[in-house]
């Protein structure tokens, strides 16, 4: 398939109509996609093709998300291919821990579901340190100032936060 | 002292005197005050324990000396006494000679100086019941204010002695059966603890649900007593009741919250279902967008579609949501959970069977019925044993197999569905119960397990699931009986 940036991303996730909708988006601004349903699956693609991106699911059957990039990341070759987490479950007890531990020693970036097809496609081409349009920059840039926020907040001390929460807002007792 | 050997000898040659002397000092000992009045009151003559006990009443009227007034009792007993003979008993208060309280029984005893004559004078012999009183009076206070229902019966069941708590709470009991008054009813009720005691003279309790007064409901655990110790036949039974209705409500409120805890972590695991359906629907719009921008048929019709699958996953999911979150009282009937086990067994028996796995039952045969909803139950084994034969097919082994066992012990019933199919990941088995997580991929709605949990919790029950990777799982419901019994009791009242 001869696309616009000769890129090769691999869309992982269990759900039939994520995997379109992504690939669509991809495709429509000019990538190539492979996809896979689960941590085994995404395993075979990565040997057999070795994209360059990974949209990764993280809460799949069979082999989650966490544990695929655990693998991926013991092999010196593919340890390289960069990461975007796609996932419904940042915030709750299914994906938290997971995604604390992989964005505090792998990735830095990701998206919570549902995602608008700009953000996505922006996220993705900052992570390949793509020409972007202004648009796409500024998008590219929210989102990874988000995240890294976010991780910061996640991983900082529960104590210093209640702290600073009441420098911000002193008129809060709770 | 009374030299005995004296008074023989004197009894002998000087009889009249000697019963003098027999009599006065009679008059003297016994343990009774004694006083003599006439018809006016006034008291002729009376022992030493009267005057040590009343006072001084030389020249007195007996009211004036027994109860200090000025004027006769309104009751006088004696008045009736002089009237027609009769000799009375009587319960009386009075004063004594230091000014205190005084409690005595008195016996009014009629005296004629001539056999065929008036009534000349009356003789009351009092003793002091003032302890007796006082300790009556704690008694009284003790039955009274004591909080638990006590009646006493008879053999007809009729009300002899009811006290206060009891009266307060249920009403008047004058004349009353006491199943009349602890539950309404006009017949007696079946399994009476009572009526055992009348049988075999022993306790007997039992938990029952009565009404009040004001026509709410209570439960109690009610102990039935025979009165006295004797061998012979029992002709009273003491009830002692204690209202446990509160500890009815919390159990109630526990069972509850359990429920509501599974609800509440559930609707995290829904946000997930939530947000792929939301996907899905941005997917379908974009892809839409795109085959409307570039003039492709196929693109907006597969966008088009997404949509529609999305929509109706929402609706799904809604409906499945809204049904689980539905606490229900289970419709309980006395059912053995072995039938159950067998039904399940002989529908998917074949089924197993045609994919290489054996589905058995190992069941305990002592057990009988309890109650149970038997819909409930059967959804519940049937997607225990649907899970069972998916992870045996997740795996390669020889003999697989899936079996029900059923046992009872220690109040609990036990219903338990093993494998030893593939196991479960450590990561999943932690979210299992309480999330809607499916290994199905699009098939399975993930509600499943949610909904069994459900039904185990509103049995009163709880399940868990033991479980090795490579080896198999055993996923185990308990019941305890008691919780079965009340949850099938409450819905009966």
């Amino acid at each position: 398939m001869a696309s616009k940036y000769h890129k090769t991303i691999l869309v992982v996730d269990d759900e039939e109509d994520v995997r379109k909708y992504l690939s669509a988006a991809l495709i429509g601004s000019g990538f190539d996609v492979i996809v896979a349903q689960d941590g085994f699956e995404a395993l075979e693609q990565v040997k057999k093709h070795k994209p360059d991106l990974i949209s990764l699911d993280l809460v799949m059957p069979k082999k989650s998300g966490a544990k695929f990039y655990h693998d991926l990341t013991k092999n010196k070759e593919w340890s390289k291919i960069p990461v975007l987490i796609v996932t419904g479950h940042a915030r709750d007890d299914l994906g938290k821990a997971d995604l604390k531990n992989l964005t505090m020693s792998g990735p830095g970036v990701y998206l919570e579901k549902p995602v608008k097809p700009d953000n996505y496609i922006a996220a993705i081409k900052k992570l390949l340190n793509m020409d972007t349009t202004e648009e796409e920059k500024k998008l590219g840039d929210k989102i990874k100032l988000q995240s890294e926020l976010k991780t910061m907040i996640d991983n900082a001390d529960p104590e210093i936060l209640e702290k600073l929460k009441k420098i911000i807002k002193p008129d809060n007792e709770k | 002292m009374v030299k005995v050997k004296k008074i023989d000898s004197i009894a002998k040659k000087r009889p009249r005197e000697a019963e003098g002397w027999m009599y006065k000092n009679i008059f003297q000992l016994v343990p009774y005050n004694i006083a003599i009045i006439d018809r006016d009151f006034n008291i002729v003559y009376a022992n030493d324990n009267f005057t040590e006990y009343f006072g001084d009443w030389q020249g007195k009227k007996c009211h004036q000396v027994y109860k200090k007034l000025d004027h006769p009792c309104d009751h006088c007993n004696s008045i009736l006494t002089f009237q027609d003979g009769q000799t009375r008993v009587c319960d009386e208060a009075g004063v004594d000679q230091y000014g205190k309280p005084a409690h005595y029984v008195v016996q009014i005893v009629p005296l004629k100086q001539r056999k065929n004559g008036p009534i000349d004078y009356i003789v009351e012999m009092s003793s002091d019941i003032t302890e007796t009183k006082r300790w009556q009076r704690e008694y009284q206070l003790l039955f009274d204010r004591v909080p638990c229902y006590i009646t006493v019966i008879d053999k007809n069941y009729k009300i002899i002695r009811a006290n206060e708590s009891f009266r307060e709470n249920f009403g008047d009991v004058i004349g009353k059966q006491c199943y009349e008054v602890y539950k309404k009813r006009d017949t007696k009720c079946p399994n009476c603890p009572a009526a055992k005691t009348f049988k075999d003279g022993k306790v007997h309790r039992s938990n029952q649900v009565g009404i009040k007064k004001a026509g709410d409901k209570t439960y109690y655990i009610v102990a039935t007593s025979p009165v006295g110790r004797g061998h012979g036949e029992v002709n009273q039974v003491i009830e002692i009741s204690t209202d446990i209705t509160e500890t009815k409500m919390l159990e109630k409120e526990i069972i509850e919250a359990e429920r509501l805890t599974a609800v509440g972590q559930t609707v995290a695991g829904l946000a997930h279902s939530i947000k792929n359906i939301l996907m899905g629907l941005e997917g379908g719009m974009f892809i839409v967008s795109q085959g409307l921008k570039n003039n492709d048929t196929n693109m907006i019709t597969e966008g088009w579609e997404m949509l529609e699958r999305n929509f109706e996953k929402t609706t799904t999911l809604v409906k499945d949501f809204l049904s689980f979150s539905k606490g229900r009282l289970p419709d309980l009937e006395l059912t053995n959970p072995n039938d159950l086990v067998m039904e399940i067994v002989n529908l998917y028996h074949q089924i197993a069977r045609n994919m290489g796995i054996e589905l058995k039952a190992n069941l305990d045969e002592n057990i009988d019925k309890f109650p149970l909803d038997p819909r409930g139950i059967h959804t519940c084994l049937t997607n225990l044993v649907s899970n069972a034969i998916d992870a045996c097919q997740l795996s390669d082994k020889k003999n697989l197999e899936v079996i029900i066992s059923t046992n009872f012990s220690g109040g609990l019933l036990t219903i338990d569905v093993t494998d030893n199919g593939s196991g479960i990941d450590y990561d999943i088995k932690k979210k299992i119960f309480t999330t809607f997580f499916t290994t199905k991929g699009g098939k399975g709605t993930g509600l499943g397990l949610l909904t069994t949990t459900k039904i185990v919790q509103e049995h009163g029950g709880k399940i868990s699931v033991q479980t090795k990777k490579g080896e198999g799982s055993s996923f185990v419901m308990t019941f305890p009986r008691k919780r079965l019994y009340m949850l099938y009791k409450g819905n009966q009242d």
